[in-house]
């Protein structure tokens, strides 16, 4: 197995980081910094993708700088800078303050911080087999395999499949004592087979839409993906679609795949739980939120079925960590407790807003950009009853699998999903596939009318990793445990 | 771009080259800087700037191709990143790569780069959010936004001879103004800082917010609609995505039909990497020379993009629409441009008897790309529009739609044309639209 020269280990344990790390709140604070703390980070991708049955990529990425964020005057600097020596950081710094003192214009009221310990440790994605140890030829095989078998299947136009891994090493330290030292491991990887005929395309994917599934694990999760096994299968599903009977239209039961579930909870509870979206900080871009603080522990989010947590200890998720990108320790908080709005995802200064402390949700897709309040994982909690069950008891309905659009209001309330595959369901039974298939709603009235979630058989840690948020754009992996669930009088239709 | 900083930038892409040793390479090398104020509540609540230099290195031999991507400044950075290439493409299997391009001879023409947006200072974005911020308070509102400026300096060159670099600029504000019960959205963009009026831009979203008041509820259905060059640019880059490329002609999942009229004769939108109203830049990411494209030629579908490996297996030359290669995205529109009518905003709106007028649509998104049908929201000032005249706020909608269907109802289109940013950030430039049917759903 041949060692990839460009990935760097071991970053996080270089005295040199440290020290830069040092010297950065140092001159921070030499410069009038109340506040300052510097992250130090090393992230390394890999990618490989294979597309009708060719090579089509391997690429090898690595992305290294600082980033020095300060409180100066009672307002907010950032710099970020890919020159990791003495001057860089210098620089970095002097940057900081002084964009911190611009800021300071026109920021009347002082920044505060809510308390937090300052913590001392280290943290690494605990993994069975360390992808980055897997050679290439391995994961090729894998892909070329996965595309073999959907190769075998007749009417696939276009066959895609690929993996991605991640490691990322990164250093926290802050003038008020905090160093911390994490790396985190992630490994992804998913298949889409395309069919087109002359007035359709349709496309399934595994194990799920945008490209792949991922998760923070090992090579360990490639193989239980078993994206080979599952190729033939989805796409068969796929020509199946071009011919499928168009999705049935009117007020029905909906009852969501795992996926779509998850996607669901990312969109109308991940995002409105955000804080700083309600506090105005994305109004001029993703938006606010109708999840006001005077509705906290009142109102009726969803039915008793539905309790959603945002979960940074839950193993495996793209949101699990030891601490946020302030500092503060991994925490499970519940946001919608049996149905009752009951909190949201936080930072030290948001936190001030409502008086509480922050809960560890501040994250940065990036050493060049500031920590924002993201989702960690953003799960429905498993319920009590199964797919089948589901299913079973349906009078008139749809199963409906696998995102293909995705649409929702910027106070997150009117959704517009659509999914790339459907089964209309009468009399307990599935009766036939149907395509292009949407279903719409309003946030509160569709968890109103949740009957039934699965129960932790069918539950499944899920990643998104194409959420966006902040200026400059910010794109985060995030984690959604779900698992099917039901809903009642959902407004379905087909697109066409 | 300084004469000096293009040959240093060309001289980290040429060292790189230098320290491949097989085969065929190509560099991209990046330069960049980043700064953007973010405020909030009449508020600078973000403040922050990056620095940074991105080497990418692709290296073919062997039939096999391997790309790196290194970004840090680091010393020996030139020679990690190859080693990182030549190690991928010695992995990798063999396939038919897409040849790197050879020089086209065309000479670089200019890019959109003001030496005033790259020295802009955070305390000139702080006076300028600070104007926008004045005139929210000057109408008792609340603005939240951003100010930004960008300078990317980009060298290519590869084994062929091809040698390529120039700088671009990018500036940008943005403003949403807050009410008692209702926003205004309004933006500037250019390459130039100083070609953006912040005043007249916080105006303008602060006169939206004032008549976005008390919006009231009105029934979902197909309407008659005005939309400002805001809601246009999701129209049309959505329709690029789904159907200017030639991977998507040739993988069988565009909606174009050449030779086809699709749309009203009034209507012709091109990629022009050249128009300067726009963000003007010469080459792609392989460095082949970028040429306009006319996709759609009033109303008719009359051309597509192509990269090097599209253009290669329809037998004719790259348009230089590419992305970073090798990439299964294929082409790319990043210049778009739809042409101009003769009637003003308000003749649009005047020739409507009962519809809505949108200034700005939220996260839309593909339904159904063959059909280019995409769903989305309207957002910070949908009003009713009766008797040729805007009249009370209504409130937001939810629309799904075929562009392609919307765009062969051409009613009318304004002579004055606005530049906009996509959702990736590219510029689009578009007029104003009267268009004769757009679905409302809920």
């Amino acid at each position: 197995m041949s060692r990839l020269i460009v990935h760097q280990t071991h970053l996080l344990y270089s005295p040199a980081v440290r020290d830069l790390a040092e010297r950065a709140l140092d001159t921070a604070a030499a410069a009038g910094a109340r506040y300052a703390d510097c992250r130090v980070v090393n992230r390394s991708v890999q990618e490989l993708t294979v597309k009708n049955g060719e090579v089509a990529l391997v690429e090898l990425n690595e992305d290294t700088g600082a980033g020095v964020r300060v409180i100066v005057d009672g307002a907010w600097g950032f710099a970020g800078i890919d020159r990791l020596d003495a001057a860089g950081i210098d620089d970095a710094a002097a940057l900081a303050v002084r964009i911190a003192r611009a800021s300071a214009r026109l920021h009347p009221e002082p920044v505060h911080l809510a308390p937090a310990s300052p913590a001392q440790g280290a943290y690494r994605t605990p993994v069975e087999r360390d992808p980055f140890a897997v050679s290439l030829e391995d994961k090729l095989d894998v892909l070329l395999r996965t595309d073999a078998a959907m190769s075998s299947v007749a009417g696939i136009t276009v066959r895609e499949a690929s993996l991605e891994f991640v490691k990322e090493e990164k250093y926290f330290a802050s003038t008020e004592g905090a160093r911390i030292a994490q790396t985190i491991l992630e490994s992804g990887g998913g298949f889409d087979a395309t069919a087109t005929s002359d007035d359709e395309v349709q496309t399934r994917s595994f194990p799920n839409s945008f490209g792949r599934h991922q998760v923070c694990a090992g090579w360990e999760a490639i193989e239980q993906f078993d994206l080979p096994g599952n190729g033939q299968r989805i796409a068969e599903e796929a020509v199946a679609l071009l011919t499928a009977d168009l999705c049935p239209s009117g007020r029905m039961t909906v009852i969501l795949d795992g996926t779509q579930a998850a996607l669901q909870v990312h969109e109308s509870c991940g995002h409105p739980t955000e804080l700083d979206r309600v506090l105005g900080s994305e109004a001029a871009y993703a938006g606010m939120s109708f999840l006001t603080p005077d509705l906290l522990g009142t109102f009726a989010y969803g039915s008793d079925k539905v309790t959603m947590t945002a979960d940074a200890t839950r193993p495996g998720g793209l949101g699990t960590f030891g601490w946020d990108d302030e500092g503060v320790a991994a925490q499970r908080v519940v946001l919608v407790d049996r149905g009752l709005f009951s909190g949201y995802m936080s930072s030290r200064e948001t936190a001030m807003a409502i008086g509480g402390e922050s809960n560890g949700a501040m994250r940065a897709d990036s050493w060049c950009r500031i920590p924002l309040i993201r989702m960690t994982n953003v799960n429905l909690e498993p319920g009590d009853s199964s797919l089948e069950e589901m299913i079973a008891t349906t009078e008139r309905g749809v199963f409906l699998e696998t995102n293909r659009s995705w649409s929702i209001d910027d106070r997150r309330l009117n959704f517009q999903f659509g999914t790339q595959n459907g089964w209309e369901i009468a009399d307990g039974k599935r009766v036939r596939l149907v395509r292009n298939a949407l279903y719409r709603g309003v946030t509160p009235e569709f968890w109103r009318s949740c009957d039934a979630v699965a129960g932790p058989r069918e539950w499944r840690m899920w990643g998104v990793v194409n959420c966006g948020k902040g200026e400059p754009a910010q794109v985060m992996h995030v984690g959604h445990g779900a698992a099917p669930c039901r809903f009642q009088n959902v407004q379905v239709e087909p697109a066409s | 771009m300084t004469t000096e900083e293009a040959e240093e930038l060309l001289s980290i892409a040429t060292e790189t080259l230098g320290q491949v040793t097989r085969g065929q390479a190509e560099v991209i090398a990046v330069r960049q800087q980043q700064e953007l104020t973010r405020f909030a509540g009449n508020v600078i609540h973000q403040n922050v700037a990056e620095s940074s230099l991105q080497l990418r290195v692709r290296v073919i031999d062997d039939s096999r191709v391997g790309v790196a991507q290194v970004r840090g400044e680091v010393a020996d950075g030139p020679l990690r990143v190859v080693q990182a290439a030549e190690q991928a493409r010695s992995l990798s299997g063999r396939s038919d790569p897409s040849p790197l391009p050879s020089p086209d001879g065309v000479a670089d023409s200019p890019a959109a780069y003001s030496v005033a947006t790259t020295n802009t200072s955070p305390e000139d974005r702080a006076g300028i959010a600070a104007a926008v911020v004045d005139a929210a308070t000057r109408q008792r509102l609340e603005a939240f936004g951003s100010v930004s400026t960008r300078t990317t300096r980009t060298a290519i060159v590869n084994s062929n001879g091809v040698r390529r670099h120039a700088a671009s600029t990018q500036a940008s504000v943005i403003t949403v103004m807050r009410g008692r019960s209702g926003a205004g959205y309004a933006a500037g963009h250019s390459p130039d800082i100083t070609g953006i009026d912040a005043n007249a831009v916080g105006v303008e979203a602060a006169d939206t917010c004032a008549r976005n008041q008390d919006a009231t509820a009105i029934d979902p259905g197909e309407y008659e609609v005005v939309l400002t060059p805001y809601a246009v640019t999701d129209m049309v880059e959505h329709l690029a995505w789904m159907g200017f490329s030639a991977l998507a002609k040739q993988e069988r999942r565009s909606f174009m039909h050449p030779g086809s009229r699709m749309m009203s004769e009034t209507v012709s939108i091109s990629d022009d990497p050249a128009d300067p109203g726009s963000f003007p830049f010469p080459f792609d990411q392989e460095g082949v020379s970028s040429r306009r494209v006319v996709a759609i030629d009033h109303g008719v579908c009359a051309g597509f993009l192509y990269d090097t490996p599209s253009a290669r297996r329809d037998g004719v030359a790259s348009t230089g629409h590419s992305l970073p290669q090798p990439n299964t995205f294929g082409p790319y529109a990043r210049h778009l441009v739809m042409d101009a009518g003769g009637a003003s905003p308000d003749d649009l709106v005047a020739a409507v008897k009962r519809g809505l007028f949108v200034t700005r649509l939220w996260y839309v998104r593909d339904v159904h790309p063959l059909r280019t049908i995409i769903t989305g929201m309207t957002r910070e000032g949908t009003f009713l529009i009766e008797n040729g005249k805007i009249g009370r706020a209504v409130r937001d909608l939810r629309f799904t739609q075929s562009i392609v269907d919307a765009l062969n109802d051409v009613r009318g289109i304004s002579r004055e044309r606005k530049l906009a940013l996509g959702e990736d950030e590219s510029g689009v430039l578009t007029p104003w639209l009267h268009l004769g049917r757009f679905a409302f759903t809920s």
